[in-house]
């Protein structure tokens, strides 16, 4: 079945608000840092995936644009992770 | 010019909903934001114990409240430009509205937040974290300023490529808050 425009916009904000409050969560339980820095980074990551296609409508723009913004998306969210995991394993 | 060509004449950026001025913007804001967010990851890999104590002093909660309120604005903006596109002009403009009390909100929880640490004695200059923390949601916090400002704007010249021009902007301010919010306030 197609989703209509609006359904699909209000189904990403309810991913939205759920993993914004996951991760809320997810930070505050302190299960242990780099687990618990990359479930929380993921979630961002996933986050502004759905930004991208649903709010920004690069769903139906050429696959370059969506591979450079995704790029962008998944820098900004893995390099902390990978500069927080450095800093961890050099105590 | 003819119009098919004018409509080309912005090569790839042609192909993005809005005005292709927009995402010139749009793509300049990303790298700029790109790099805070990398120099404030950098930083906190050379000095974590100073970015843990900084960190338990934020209100990770209301760094929380404030993403809800953030993408529960652009919702209602996406929703602003579905409206349009189906003729609910009136509808189009309540939503617009609704997105922009929204970005007053998160002004006013950043204020207050802002407010709480002056009264704590802290500042700018207090170490490393919080000058970077004040760089980065400063910043931001002056593009949700700008971003409210074109909502207003195109809630008055409300044609559909204009909602789509001045929403893609709200929508970009939205997603650098969402990376922004966990890597200063979550990750440790």
């Amino acid at each position: 079945m197609t989703r209509s425009p609006s359904n699909r916009i209000t189904r990403a904000w309810l991913l939205l608000v759920l993993l914004t409050l996951f991760s809320l969560g997810a930070g505050r339980v302190g299960i242990g840092g780099l687990v618990a820095n990359a479930v929380v980074l993921a979630a961002a990551f996933a986050k502004g995936r759905w930004m991208l296609m649903d709010f920004l409508k690069l769903r139906g723009t050429p696959p370059g644009w969506r591979a450079l913004f995704l790029s962008w998306l998944m820098m900004v969210t893995a390099l902390p992770w990978c500069a927080a995991a450095v800093s961890a394993l050099r105590g | 010019m003819v119009a098919g060509q004018e409509e080309r004449s912005w090569g790839a950026l042609s192909d993005l909903p809005g005005h292709p001025m927009m995402w010139v913007l749009i793509l300049t804001e990303v790298v700029t934001f790109g790099l805070l967010l990398l120099t404030f990851a950098g930083a906190r890999a050379v000095q974590p114990a100073l970015f843990a104590v900084g960190q338990a002093q934020l209100d990770a909660t209301l760094g929380g409240m404030n993403t809800v309120v953030l993408v529960t604005s652009g919702w209602l903006a996406a929703l602003a430009v579905e409206a349009r596109a189906t003729g609910g002009r009136l509808r189009a403009r309540i939503l617009l509205a609704a997105a922009i009390c929204l970005g007053l909100v998160f002004i006013a929880v950043k204020v207050i937040e802002y407010v709480a640490k002056a009264r704590l004695g802290i500042g700018m200059d207090t170490d490393t974290f919080f000058t970077l923390y004040f760089l980065l949601t400063g910043f931001h916090l002056l593009h949700v300023v700008m971003g409210v400002a074109i909502l207003a704007l195109v809630a008055v010249h409300d044609s559909l490529d204009n909602l789509k021009t001045g929403t893609a902007f709200w929508h970009m301010v939205d997603l650098v808050w969402v990376v922004m919010y966990p890597l200063i306030y979550l990750v440790g």
